[in-house]
């Protein structure tokens, strides 16, 4: 019932005005995908550059908490993109994206990273420059960066490998 | 020269690992993700070092630290994306030889590296400190601007004949 329901909103989805503009655009849907992929180093390339400084493998020797968490917050503005421009093309591939098993891998990914970078923010981030300063990350703050780090590639794999079979 | 290497690169196609990679299932979008999460560490890095060279970001730290910690991932990132690129070029060889947003990509490949090399790093290295003045602007609006165009004319060869 659930998921028939869910599949009948994909699929009214993919039949708005505006997916149909989308779709049959022949520079629109280009751009937009084009937009989707190159928002990945503002994105999770910053994501990122801050795991491997958690896991200590750069910005070793040092504190190194202020600019990391600038480098955070540079992610934001690429996030935005990221969201705006995956759900403009997931419009125009609904039903489809809908019974795609990468697709739904990887919505399942998405969802474990928030999971993770929640819990990141509510246990670690509050005392971070504390433990930042003195060289000592917890080994939690390492785990939710490793997994930060293989989750992220995995979003990436299964990004790509749906894009070949829509 | 050029005949000798077009024929090289054909028996490249024809080689058992290569035709593996395109025709199996997933061979080509594995290769193809390793190519996209290369970009995503080396861009990043990029992205990085332009934002502390124009002055808009991460004054806290020197560009040459920035540079230092995150020169062994840009060349890690580097590798990955230029044995996936090529293992990609080798599966279809013909179709990016006769492509024109390829021939883009590859002008705006070497003039990127050109200008990284002649330009962009001697900004990086002189490092003069925390007052940034117009031409440093310039030069990380450039490196960004060629870096990306190379990745804009990438995305285009599967859309532009």
């Amino acid at each position: 019932m659930f998921a028939t329901s869910l599949l009948g909103w994909c699929q009214w989805l993919e039949h708005t005005p505006l997916a149909f503009a989308i779709a049959e655009s022949t520079w629109l849907f280009p751009l937009i995908e084009g937009s989707h992929i190159l928002a990945l180093p503002l994105s999770v390339g910053m994501i990122a550059i801050f795991d491997l400084r958690l896991l200590g493998l750069a910005f070793r020797g040092g504190p190194a908490a202020k600019t990391m968490n600038e480098i955070l917050r540079w992610s934001t503005p690429g996030f935005a993109v990221m969201f705006i421009t995956g759900g403009l093309l997931f419009m125009t591939h609904a039903g489809q994206a809908y019974e795609n098993a990468f697709f739904r891998a990887k919505l399942v990914f998405l969802l474990a990273l928030g999971i993770n970078a929640a819990v990141y923010q509510t246990i670690f981030y509050p005392k971070m420059a504390e433990w930042d300063a003195a060289r000592a990350t917890p080994v939690g703050a390492k785990l939710c960066a490793g997994l930060s780090l293989l989750v992220w590639i995995a979003v990436i794999i299964c990004g790509r490998t749906m894009a070949y079979q829509l | 020269m050029l005949a000798p290497l077009l024929a090289f690169v054909q028996w490249c196609s024809t080689w058992a690992p290569i035709v593996f990679l395109r025709d199996s299932r997933y061979g080509m979008p594995v290769v193809q993700s390793v190519h996209l999460v290369g970009i995503t560490l080396f861009l990043a890095a990029i992205l990085v070092l332009d934002l502390r060279l124009a002055g808009i970001g991460l004054k806290d730290e020197s560009l040459h630290r920035l540079e230092r910690q995150l020169k062994p991932w840009a060349i890690a990132a580097v590798v990955l994306v230029v044995v996936s690129g090529v293992l990609i070029f080798l599966g279809t060889p013909s179709k990016y030889l006769q492509s024109n947003p390829f021939r883009i990509k590859m002008a705006g490949l070497g003039l990127a590296i050109l200008f990284h090399f002649g330009v962009f790093r001697r900004f990086v290295t002189a490092d003069s400190g925390s007052h940034p003045r117009r031409g440093h602007l310039v030069v990380a609006g450039l490196s960004v601007t060629l870096w990306f165009l190379v990745g804009w004319a990438g995305r285009a060869i599967a859309f532009v004949p």
